[in-house]
Order: structure tokens, then C-alpha cells, then sequence
């Protein structure tokens, strides 16, 4: 037979079988080709037709050679087929081929012909739901939803061949598929539960059997009621739930008696289409005439463009714009996505005549599809002169280091001649003094290194002109209102002539805090006037996006004997790469958390941030806190060790608690000074209480659990740090809600707020069902839309569930408000209409409820509001800030395993008990708690981005920079301990970055109790580790 | 199969086979290969199939890594090859990824010659013209150097079938469980007679020098001898010695021969414990 792809060319069919090779570049033809010469154009390029049975019916497809089958399926319109690399290590664009699971971002599309390719597009018919999507849904195994697809199809070829599967089974079905948000936990908990369900086999109600009521909820905090009588059906006095819930016990703590929606279990809002694979995703639209936009960038860590010349580009058919710095204007920006003004500073233009990273912006590219605007990247020629470049902050800040900011329009750099982004200096009380007067003093010193967010979601963003020459930005961004403010003034355009829309986004983690690159999209479209399409690529986000701060930190802290602390000095040197962005503003939270987790009298900080020719940080969840976190509770480990102290009970002693002030808050703002706080609700100790059982802290005392019989060399270890965070940035972050009512009684929600998979959406709209008495899914929810939804300042600072959460109640007790003022009208409960809620009226189960037991129903208010009397729209917006930020806590525990003749560090559980105040969701609050825990483990012993001496980055791919792997992830336990913050909605304060702040320390110190060495350098590598042990042998 | 090689021959050395993909691809997407053109064997039957042949295991070229791992033939007669099957790259690119194409690659990584190596394995290289075995061992010459010619296709790779009384281990430290550093790999058979010495011993390294090799030093202080801890500690000692790597952003040099040391010796412990208790 024949031994090609059974391709077919368009036109001559005879020809293609006569000569069965695909073409790996742009030209088809078997004769050895000297291609990239002048122009190798599109027309030259034979399409090729791919004729292959897709999801059971046979389809040609038109394929451009050398085209990979990822791009063909999701030109096919099979948007659940995900693009995440382009090496075949994240899984996202996995599709069943005969039956196997297979990566097509490495498969040419004609190596497709002939076979049978199923997505999750077939998986089940319309509305219905394979029992896979159904578990995925009601175990909360989907936050971002972007890795779903893959991991649905992965389960499925798993379930295909093994009805029966083992949880190590599942683990490796999915480990070729990476997730970001899940930590795999409830991945693989949802795939166990589907493969129950298809055997027949009845599953546990979720809230019911799912998860243990005492691991939720801790101990003792029911008054005694039983799992089971808190899973009864009904709830409420309708028995309208159709399925068990686990009531939430707010009972004892928040003003309301007992709550329906918040507290319980509720799955996403948005699951559905995301199990599913619908086409929600930024990048999940073809427009007519879309362009592609590729980005030069630049392969010197620090040069000038002496001259640059893209006539060749421009005449490469199909391209249809290419910008350099001489083609746009010269405004000057700060690209984080932060509250006007953007904390300084304004050191970016769109595109420059210098370049400071490898990786930096040169041009950039439209044209008909992405193969040609790639080629067109090469023909465009640059003059470099390389500068000489700097890549150790400390140099940097040495005289004569090269200058990396020479351009004179740059504002507010604080010294661009030493290379000094900024400086923050705080302080409270005498630190020399303490020092002096305290009985031990110790110095340390520790490095976090610079990890990236990795969303398996790349940058994405379309943008086009809409029918009223208005420029529409449909873009993966945590921060829509800043993205349209920031663009603006550009693009030349004002705010009023753009539309920013934030879909569905496959992950953010900080990232996407960024006006990253709408910029060069939004100026290709104004060249063009066409929609154009502007992707990142794998390799761009390692180079070309955003990552985390690293940072030196060292401390000098004062100990009294008997173990309190007396003194306690911070000094950060930051190392911002070559912008700005969110370099002061990260460093004034690491000084922040570094100081105020424990109650000191005496505190100083002082920090450098400082340019180097490196690639951006930028926010990324935790922003400071963990760089902070990982030295603070390494070095208050040290100390408990070296005096002789319990690790926990030294914490304890010294940690804030209820009504203490946190010294530095209103010093260190964001960018300007801040706000004086009073911590109003602390379970720490609990968190560390139920941690250290849960872990088995008390192993420590036992020499035979350390060891194992059978692998002599290994020595296991228990560590734990404690962490406090924050809730929002305080008087700066604002979000608005609105919400009107409809015929039937249902509403709808409009938040500016911006879901990025952590289910805020959901949240929020469960604050308003709660609110307004009635189920979650009477609530529909539309977010992120800036011209269709009131502004939000964005998913960041942890505060969306405290901001927006607020503002939603706010707008739902408007709402309630009119509800009842609608109903004394009706009623003509006389004398009440103006005050009607001192009627006594109460929302509940859809109705609205009298003290004498009438009710009328909540279709009824709304069709007589719209339609019989007196006529209105009952409706409410409302918006919320606070000047709070109240810290969640958490303690988080660490098992390892070190082999000590590799140095190998096998993290074998994590533990995690939080208090993030009143969970208004317990499933997606262990989502946040159990992915950040595997994100945070990355950045404790396997993530890093690392570097040649010319300054490239190493790390370009998932191969080099690693992820967990499903069956690589520990075991995870996430506990709830709640207190109630009187300041957030039903009690709420944040979770969402808190997880990310102590794993590091955690497993460091767990290393520490295993076999006796500190490790004060991240990642925790088997080298360091093997050296620090050869280290201590010797010494 | 004719097809094929006359098409590799016609467009010698322009045309590349293609099997997975999962090497080619991604490097046609980084701009390598630019003008070649792709001979895919992705249908060719005659590049399939594990079968016992006169004493050997022969497996066909285009034989993927899930194959591997799913075949009784190799989990009773190629512990080693099978255990690196196991944890080689992640279950979606196994469904692909093929041996001949990681042999032909022959990055110094590849994870499939360190247990074909210690096997002993042979490679079936076939053009339009002839058809000849090579020893793996010669076959790789250096990083991404092989005996291969242009107009040749690696058809076969076969092996005895290990003695009774054999036992073989693979272990791969790196890129696998989170471990944090570079790949290195080891595999290691051998056999004893009735009295307990060794009669056979292969070892073999991946990552460590330009190509996977065989420790034969280190493989010579076994034979003849029991495996007792002493010998299989001098054992350990000179495959390391063997070893030439080097250190990059993942590792030093001495630490990775600090490692192969360890992984080799745990190897041949666990290989001579299998021969007690088997
Ligand atoms: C995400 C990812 C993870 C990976 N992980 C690993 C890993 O853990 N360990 C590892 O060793 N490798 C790994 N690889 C590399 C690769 O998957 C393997 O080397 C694989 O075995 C290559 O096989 P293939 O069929 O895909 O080869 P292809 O890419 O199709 O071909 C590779 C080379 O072999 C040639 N070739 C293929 N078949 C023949 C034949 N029959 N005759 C002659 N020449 C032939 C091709 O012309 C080409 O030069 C990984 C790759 C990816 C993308």
C-alpha cells in the first residue's frame, strides 16, 4: 500500500498519489528546494485535502502543508481541540485518534488521513452529558476549564480499556495532560466517581458522602450535628434542592440564621460549557478576514536597532501590516494592569529603538495566516548594536554597570543611571535598639528565584472594529477596565471608542495582570482595518511574558529567651528585569507580609528594585508574599531549632492575632501609602491545630518513622510555615454589580469582576441568590464586558469575592429592597411601603414571605412590577471598596522524602488548613487551596527559569520547565477552618493566593527535619540538596 | 515498503522518514528541515509487530512506546526496556513516539537504548538495495549521529532472548516524579550461572555522554564473579567512571557521576536480588 498520508491535492489528485510526500516547509514539491528565498509565497503552497472520519462522519479538510493537525481540527470549528505548546507537553490539544489519546500540536494533519479522530465535541449529543462531563461538574474538577477537553478525552480512553481503575491508574491516564488550577486532585476524584457511575454503581451525593464533614469543617464546630444531618435533603422549607447539600454551619458565627446557597457546594455556573468544550475561550472565534498577527522579538539581552528595514516583510503576499518603532507613536506606559495612576514606572513604549531582554519587542506582524506572518518575521531586517548587558541585580547597581534605561522620556525611575527601579524604606519602633537589647540575633540570608505562571491558556486576544467604528478587544485578561483605560491613549483612541470583553480565560495566576499585548493587536487593526488574531506561543510566554520577582531578602532578627520576638530587619534586593512593571508595588507586599506576620515592636525594611536585561516579572499569584513568606518562615524555623523551641508553638507565640494593627500597612500601599488595619477575625491557631493533626505532626518524635527498612537511604521529615495574607488592596480596589429582575423571577447579574477560572462568577452569583431567596441558577450571570457591565478593577489582591462579593450584595439588598416595597404595594399592607422590610418580610425559596405566613411568589412581584401597576424595572447597581484588607491565615504542612545519595526531595503530602473567613463556596475553595499547593510545590523544588551567560532563557518549553504531572502531584488535603471577618460578605475574606505562600518554607523545613540540613536557595534541587549534605558530612 | 525506499532513494537526502513525529514535528516547527520532504511510514505494516523468532525478540522499527508496554514478549524478555517504557516522556506522546524513531534520532537522551543496549540489541537497517544488522552500539556515533543512510530505513530491532537465572533493571532519574534534574539513565542486565557467578553483564548509560554507551570496564569487573556488594560497589564505581557528562543549567558533571554511581549500584542490587527471590 501506499506508504503516505492519503493526501490529496486539490486540483490534481493523480499527481499527490504518484508522489506521496508532505512538505515539512512551504513548498510541496519532492525537489530539494533552496526555500526563504525572496518571497516564498502562499500561492506557491499547494493545499493539501485531508480526508479522515471526524467524530464518526468522513470530512475533507483543506489543509496548508506542512500544517499541523491542532491548527486544521480548530479551523474544522472543533474549538474544544486547545492550543498550550507547540511540543507535545501539555496535552490541551489532545483528540482520540483510533482510539488513542494523542497530542496534534506534533502530528501533521496529513498523518491524520485515513483514520478516526473523536473530540470531546462528539462525546455527548447537544445539551446531554456524558457521566465524565457530569462528574467533572459536580466535583469542582473544573476551574479554568481550558485542560478539561483533554483531560475528559484522556478519562475517556483510560475508561475504554479499564472500567475499573485505580487512583494511580487515573493519575497516569492524565499525566500527559497539565493543569494549572486543580492540582489534580478533584481531576482524578471525578474520574473515579464516572467510572463508578458507568459500572452502575450508585455514587455518593456530593456534600454528602463526597467529602468528610469533619475535614471541611473541623472539629467540633457543628454543635453536634452529624454529617448525615446536615446532608438531609431539602434545606430549605420548600424542598426544592433535588439533591443532598452539606449545610453551611455559619449558624454560630455570621448574623444569618442558616444559609441556602452560600456555604454549599454549588458547581460553576460556567461548567457546563466548559465540560462540554463550547467555544468560550478568547481565541475560540473566526471572524471574516482575520489576520494573524507574530511578534519579532529581540535575540540580544540589551541592544540598539541601529536600523531596521520591513519592505522585504510588506511584500511577502498575504501580509497586510508590519509595524516597527517607526511606524507608531512614541507613549510612554507602565503595562501592569494596576488603578489609575499606575504606580510609577513609565519606562515601555509599544515598540522601541532599544531592546532590553532577550525576548523584548522589535515588530510585529499581520498577516492571512500565522505560517506567513512567521515567515514575514524573517525577512524583516534589523541593524543590532549590542550594548553590553547586566543580569545580577547587585551589578547592576554598581557604578559603571551598564545603563538599561538611557531614554529621556522615561518617568519616575527613581536612578536610571544605577539602575534603580525604586527604593522602599518603612519602619516601626528602634530596630537597633531592639537588636541591641535582645538576648540572640540572627542573620540570614535567602534567594527565591524566577518562575512563571505558566496558564496553559497562552495570551490571546482578537481585536476588530464593530459596526460603529468602535475598536472591540476580545482579550484573556484579569483586568478588562484597566486594558481599556491603559490602551487608550496607545491606540490614540478614547476610552469611550473601546470595548474591552473578557470571555471565558484559560487561567491568569497574575500573568494576565497585564496590558501584555492588546496594544500591538489593537495597532494592527487600526493599520489594517481587518480583525486580526495575536497569540503567544508556548515559548513567548516563557520569554516574552510575565513571571515572579526574584528577590534576595535578608533578615536580622532579635529573640529574647524566653522566645519573643524583639527585632526584626528585612532587606530586599529585587530583581525587576528590564521594566518596571509591578516591580515597587510586589516589593512593597514582600515587605509587607515579611513584617507583619508576627508581632515585633521593632521592624525595618529597606529595598532595592533593581533593572536587569532579563525578562519581565510582573504579578503572579502570591505578589510578594511568597519571595517573604519562604525567607520569614525559613529563618523563624532556624530559630526555633537553634533555641530549642517547638516550630509551632514558636510561631504561635509571636504571630499576630484578633485586634492586633498591622505596624506597616499604611506605610506600604500600593505604589502610595496605604491604610491603617486592625486584624478583626484570626484562626491561626486553629489552622494549626487541625494541620498538625491532620499531617501527623507528632511523627517527628518518632526515630522509626523517619526511616524505611526497605530504602536505606531515605529519611523522611515533617515542616510546616504559617502564612497571612491579604484581601484586596485597601482603599484603592472597587467593584461594581448590578442586577435586575425578569418575568419570570429570575435575575440577571452584571459584574465588572473577572472570572479566571477560579469560579468568581459563581460566587458572586450565589451571594445574590442567597440575597435575593432564590437557587443559584435563577441567577444569570454576565461578567467582564466593559461596555454591557458596571467596572471592576479586576482579578487581582485576592479581592473578589470580598470587593465585588460586596458590591453584589449591596446591589441584591437594593433589589430585596424594592422586591418588598413591590409586594406591600401589592398587598397594600398599608403604612409599610416605605420601610417595608421593618415589615418583616423575608426572601426565601423564591418567594417573598409575611410574618402572618402569606407569601407571594417572586414571578408574581416581577410580572406586576413590569406589567399591571405602577410600572418598573426593579433593579439596583452598586459598588463596593473597603479600606480593610483582612488578612486570611493559613498553616501549611509538608511530608517528604529525601534519598541522601541523591539529594532527591520526594514531597509525599501536603496539608493546608485555611481561614479564609465564611467559604461562600467549600468546593471551589478547596480548588483554589489544592492548585495553588501543587503551583506553590513547582516553585519549592522543580520550577525555574534559568539562563545562558548572553542572557537567552534556557527554559523555552514544558520539557525543560516543570509543571506537576498528574501522577507527580502529592496527596493534598485542604481544611477549612473558618472564622467569621465582620467586614466581608456572609463573613468571607479572600483564599485565592495564600495557598502559593508557604510550601516552599514548608518543605525546606521538612527537608530540615529529615536530615538536618538548610537549604536557603530555591528550587530545593537534588544538587543542593546532595551538596549541602556532602557539606555538612565534611563539616 | 518498496514505495518507500524508492522514494528515499529518489529523494535522497532530501526526503525524511517520518514516524511519530513526535522528534520531527516539533523540530520542523522550530525551522529545522525546512525543504525536506516527508516520507510518512506511518501505514507501513512491515515496520510493525513483536514476535519470538529463533531465539530473539524482534520488534518492528515503527513499534510505538505504548506497544512496548502492552506486549507479554517484552515485559518476560525485556524487563529493562520495559520499565523505561514506562516512564518515557507522558502516555500521549507514547501512543506515538516509535522505537526506531528514537533510535534514529539518537539523542544522547534517547530512553530506549539503555535497555536495548543492555540487552544487546541489533537494528535492521534496509535501502532499496540491501538489507543489514548493525549492532545498536555501533550504530550511534555520536549526538544525533548514526550509521543510518539516507536512502535506509531501520526496518527491525531484535535481541536474545535473556538466559534463565537473568535479571534486568532501568531507572531514569530526571523530568519524571518532579524530579528537578537533568535526565540520566541507566540499565543494567545480567545473568548467573547454576553456582551463583556472573556470567553475563551489560550496563549501559543514557544521557551521560554524546551517545548512550555500555560501562564496559565496569561490566568486566562482574563477570565470573558473584554478585556480592563489593563487586557491584567497584561495578557502580567504574560506570561512573564511564560516564563523561556534562553540566548544565540542570546539573554539574560531578554531581551527575556522584549519581550514576548510586543508580547503578541500586540497579545491580535489585538485579542480583530479582536472581535470588525470583
Ligand atoms: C513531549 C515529548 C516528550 C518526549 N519524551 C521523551 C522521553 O521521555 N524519552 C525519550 O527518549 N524521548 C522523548 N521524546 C522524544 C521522542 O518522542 C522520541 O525520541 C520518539 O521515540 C521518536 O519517535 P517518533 O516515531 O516520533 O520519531 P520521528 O519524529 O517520526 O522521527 C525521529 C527521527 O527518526 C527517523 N526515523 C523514524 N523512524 C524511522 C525508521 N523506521 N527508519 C529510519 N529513520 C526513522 C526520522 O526520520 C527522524 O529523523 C519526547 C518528545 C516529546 C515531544
Amino acid at each position: 500500500m501506499a506508504p503516505a498520508i492519503r493526501g490529496r491535492s486539490s486540483s490534481r489528485r493523480e499527481e499527490i498519489r504518484s508522489c506521496p510526500l508532505l512538505c515539512a516547509t512551504a513548498i510541496v514539491r519532492p525537489s530539494p528546494l533552496k526555500q526563504r528565498s525572496d518571497c516564498a509565497p502562499l500561492r506557491r503552497r499547494r493545499p493539501i485535502q485531508v480526508s479522515l472520519s471526524l467524530n464518526g462522519q468522513l470530512r475533507i479538510l483543506d489543509c496548508q502543508p506542512g500544517e499541523t493537525l491542532l491548527g486544521a481540527l480548530r479551523r474544522a470549528g472543533l474549538w474544544s481541540v486547545k492550543h498550550g505548546c507547540e511540543t507535545g507537553e501539555c496535552g490541551a490539544c489532545a483528540v482520540l485518534i483510533d482510539g488513542a489519546l494523542m497530542p496534534t500540536c506534533v502530528l501533521l494533519a496529513g498523518q491524520a488521513a485515513g483514520r478516526q479522530v473523536v473530540t470531546l465535541e462528539c462525546l455527548a449529543p447537544g445539551q446531554s452529558l456524558h457521566p465524565l462531563q457530569q462528574a467533572f461538574i459536580e466535583v469542582g474538577a473544573i476551574q479554568c476549564g481550558y485542560c478539561s477537553p483533554a483531560m475528559i478525552l484522556a478519562a475517556q480512553a483510560l475508561l475504554a480499556g479499564n472500567p475499573r481503575p485505580s487512583e494511580s491508574d487515573v493519575r497516569e491516564a492524565l499525566s500527559g495532560v497539565l493543569c494549572r488550577c486543580t492540582g489534580y486532585k478533584k481531576p482524578i476524584e471525578a474520574v473515579l466517581r464516572a467510572a463508578a457511575a458507568l459500572r452502575g454503581e450508585p455514587v455518593p451525593p456530593i456534600g454528602g458522602g463526597g467529602v468528610p464533614f469533619e475535614a471541611v469543617f473541623g472539629h467540633g464546630r457543628d454543635g453536634g450535628r452529624t454529617p448525615a444531618d446536615l446532608a438531609a435533603p431539602g434545606g430549605g422549607p420548600s424542598g426544592i434542592r433535588t439533591r443532598p447539600i452539606v449545610a453551611f454551619p455559619v449558624t454560630r458565627m455570621s448574623p444569618q440564621p442558616e444559609t441556602d446557597v452560600v456555604g454549599h457546594r454549588e458547581p460553576k455556573v460556567d461548567a457546563v460549557k466548559l465540560a462540554k468544550g463550547r467555544a468560550v475561550f478568547a481565541g475560540d472565534v473566526e471572524l471574516p478576514g482575520m489576520l494573524h498577527a507574530a511578534l519579532l522579538t529581540s535575540p540580544h539581552a540589551h541592544a540598539r536597532i541601529r536600523h531596521i528595514d520591513a519592505s522585504r516583510a510588506r511584500a511577502l503576499p498575504g501580509v497586510h501590516a508590519v509595524l516597527t518603532h517607526q511606524d507608531i507613536p512614541r507613549v510612554v506606559y507602565a503595562s501592569g494592569g494596576q488603578s489609575f495612576p499606575n504606580p510609577p514606572p513609565y519606562d515601555q513604549v509599544s515598540l522601541d529603538n532599544k531592546v532590553r531582554y532577550a525576548g523584548d519587542r522589535v515588530a510585529v506582524v499581520a498577516a492571512e495566516t500565522p505560517e506567513i506572518a512567521r515567515e514575514a518575521l524573517g525577512l524583516i531586517d534589523v541593524g543590532y548594536e549590542p550594548l553590553p548587558a547586566v543580569f545580577d541585580p547587585l551589578q547592576a547597581m554598581q557604578p559603571g554597570a551598564p545603563r538599561i534605561h538611557d531614554e529621556p522620556d522615561a518617568v519616575e525611575i527613581l536612578d536610571a543611571n544605577r539602575n534603580l527601579v525604586a527604593q522602599v524604606h518603612a519602619s516601626v519602633g528602634d530596630l537597633e535598639r531592639g537588636l541591641a537589647e535582645s538576648d540572640r540575633i540572627f542573620e540570614r540570608r535567602y534567594y527565591s528565584q524566577q518562575v512563571q505562571q505558566a496558564s496553559i491558556e497562552p495570551h490571546v486576544v482578537i481585536t476588530y472594529w464593530d459596526e460603529d467604528d468602535r475598536l472591540v478587544v476580545r482579550t484573556s485578561t484579569q483586568v478588562p477596565f484597566h486594558v481599556r483605560r491603559m490602551l487608550a491613549p496607545l491606540l490614540g483612541l478614547p476610552v469611550k471608542r473601546i470595548r474591552v470583553i473578557k470571555p471565558r480565560i484559560g487561567g491568569g495566576f497574575g500573568g494576565k495582570q497585564e496590558m501584555l499585548i492588546e496594544d500591538l493587536c489593537g495597532h494592527l487593526t487600526l493599520a489594517t482595518g481587518r480583525p486580526v488574531r495575536f497569540e503567544y506561543t508556548r515559548e513567548m510566554e516563557f520569554t516574552s511574558a510575565r513571571s515572579r520577582h526574584p528577590q534576595w531578602i535578608t533578615y536580622r532578627a532579635g529573640v529574647q529567651a524566653d522566645g519573643t520576638l524583639n527585632a526584626l530587619e528585612m532587606c530586599i534586593v529585587e530583581d525587576c528585569g528590564a521594566y518596571g512593571t509591578h516591580g515597587l508595588t510586589v516589593c512593597s507586599v514582600s515587605g509587607l507580609r515579611g513584617l507583619s506576620t508576627y508581632r515585633c515592636p521593632n521592624m525595618r525594611l529597606h529595598a532595592d528594585i533593581v533593572y536587569t536585561n532579563k525578562p519581565v516579572p510582573g504579578a503572579f499569584r502570591g505578589y510578594g508574599a511568597p519571595q517573604a513568606l519562604w525567607a520569614l518562615e525559613s529563618l523563624v524555623d532556624e530559630v526555633a531549632a537553634e533555641m530549642g523551641f517547638d516550630p509551632v508553638e514558636f510561631r504561635l507565640r509571636n504571630a499576630v492575632r484578633a485586634g492586633d494593627p498591622l505596624a506597616l500597612a499604611k506605610a506600604l500601599g500600593e505604589g502610595r501609602e496605604g491604610f491603617e488595619q486592625i486584624i478583626q477575625s484570626c484562626g491561626l491557631p486553629d489552622c494549626a491545630a487541625q494541620g498538625a493533626a491532620a499531617i501527623g505532626w507528632d511523627r517527628r518524635a518518632d526515630p522509626g518513622w523517619r526511616r524505611d527498612p526497605a530504602r536505606p537511604h531515605l529519611r523522611r521529615g515533617l515542616g510546616m510555615a504559617v502564612c497571612m495574607h491579604g484581601t484586596a488592596i485597601a482603599g484603592l480596589d472597587m467593584g461594581a454589580a448590578s442586577i435586575k429582575m425578569n418575568d419570570d423571577g429570575s435575575f440577571n447579574l452584571l459584574v465588572g469582576a473577572t472570572d479566571l477560572g477560579t469560579g468568581s462568577d459563581t460566587v458572586l452569583a450565589q451571594i445574590a441568590a442567597e440575597t435575593l431567596g432564590c437557587l443559584l441558577a435563577d441567577v444569570v450571570t454576565y461578567s467582564s464586558d466593559t461596555d454591557l457591565t458596571p467596572f471592576d478593577t479586576g482579578a487581582y489582591a485576592s479581592s473578589t469575592t470580598y470587593i465585588s462579593g460586596g458590591a453584589v450584595m449591596k446591589a441584591a439588598e437594593q433589589v430585596r429592597e424594592k422586591i418588598f416595597a413591590r409586594v406591600a404595594l401589592m398587598l397594600g399592607v398599608s403604612g409599610s411601603a416605605q420601610q417595608p422590610s421593618a415589615a418583616g418580610m423575608y426572601l426565601r425559596n423564591r418567594s417573598v414571605w409575611l410574618p402572618d405566613g402569606r407569601s407571594v411568589s417572586l414571578e408574581a412581584v416581577a410580572l406586576h412590577s413590569l406589567h399591571t401597576f405602577d410600572q418598573e424595572q426593579i433593579m439596583a447597581t452598586a459598588s463596593h471598596m473597603s479600606y480593610h484588607s483582612p488578612p486570611p491565615f493559613a498553616a501549611q504542612f509538608a511530608e517528604v522524602e529525601v534519598d541522601t545519595e541523591t539529594g532527591q526531595v520526594t514531597v509525599t503530602r501536603l496539608v493546608m488548613a485555611v481561614d479564609c473567613g465564611t467559604a461562600i463556596n467549600p468546593q471551589t475553595v478547596e480548588g483554589q487551596v489544592e492548585g495553588g499547593l501543587v503551583q506553590a510545590l513547582g516553585y519549592a523544588v522543580s520550577e525555574e527559569m534559568a539562563y545562558d551567560q548572553a542572557g537567552c532563557l534556557l527554559t523555552r518549553r514544558f520539557g525543560d520547565y516543570r509543571v506537576f504531572q498528574a501522577d507527580e502531584a502529592p496527596e493534598l488535603q485542604a481544611i477549612l477552618a473558618p472564622s467569621y471577618e465582620p467586614s466581608g460578605p456572609f463573613g468571607a475574606k479572600a483564599v485565592a493566593e495564600i495557598p502559593m505562600d508557604g510550601v516552599a518554607p514548608a518543605v525546606a523545613n521538612a527537608v530540615f527535619d529529615a536530615v538536618g540540613v538548610r537549604l536557603r536557595s530555591l528550587p530545593l534541587t537534588p544538587e543542593k540538596v546532595w551538596l549541602a549534605l556532602k557539606q555538612a558530612a565534611v563539616g | 515498503m518498496g514505495e518507500a525506499l524508492a522514494q528515499l532513494s529518489e529523494h535522497a537526502p532530501q526526503g525524511n522518514p517520518l514516524a511519530g513525529g513526535t522528534n520531527l514535528v516539533v523540530e520542523m516547527r522550530v525551522g529545522r528541515h525546512q525543504g525536506k520532504s516527508m516520507v510518512d511510514l506511518g501505514r507501513l505494516k512491515e515496520l510493525r509487530g513483536i514476535q519470538a523468532q529463533n531465539g530473539h525478540i524482534v520488534i518492528g522499527g515503527g513499534t510505538t512506546v505504548s506497544e512496548l508496554l502492552k506486549h507479554p514478549l517484552i515485559a518476560d524478555h525485556a524487563v529493562p526496556l520495559c520499565q523505561s517504557a514506562a516512564v518515557f516522556a507522558n502516555p500521549l506522546i507514547r501512543n506515538r513516539a516509535t522505537v526506531a524513531g528514537n533510535l534514529v534520532d539518537a539523542s544522547p537522551a534517547a530512553d530506549l537504548a539503555p535497555p536495548l543496549l543492555a540487552l544487546g540489541a541489533e537494528v535492521e537497517l534496509v535501502s532499496r538495495e540491501h538489507t543489514r544488522w548493525v549492532s545498536l552500539d555501533e550504530f550511534m556515533v555520536g549526538v544525533r549521529k548514526t550509521l543510518i543512510q539516507p536512502d535506509e530505513l531501520m526496518r527491525s530491532i531484535r535481541w536474545s532472548k535473556p538466559p534463565k537465572r537473568s535479571a534486568g533493571a532501568f531507572y531514569k532519574v530526571g523530568l519524571r516524579k518532579a524530579d528537578a534534574i537533568s535526565v540520566l539513565s541507566a540499565a543494567v542486565m545480567v545473568a548467573c550461572d547454576t553456582s551463583g557467578r556472573c556470567k553475563l553483564a551489560r550496563i549501559a548509560l543514557g544521557a551521560l555522554a554524546p551517545r548512550p554507551l555500555r560501562a564496559y570496564e565496569a561490566e568486566d569487573v562482574l563477570q565470573g564473579q558473584p554478585l556480592q556488594a563489593e563487586g557491584i560497589a567497584e561495578a557502580a564505581r567504574l560506570a561512573a567512571e564511564a560516564a563523561r557528562p556534562i553540566s548544565d543549567i540542570r546539573g554539574t558533571a560531578e554531581y551527575r557521576k556522584r549519581v550514576t554511581e548510586v543508580i547503578v549500584r541500586r540497579l545491580l542490587v535489585q538485579a542480583s536480588e530479582a536472581l535470588e527471590h525470583p
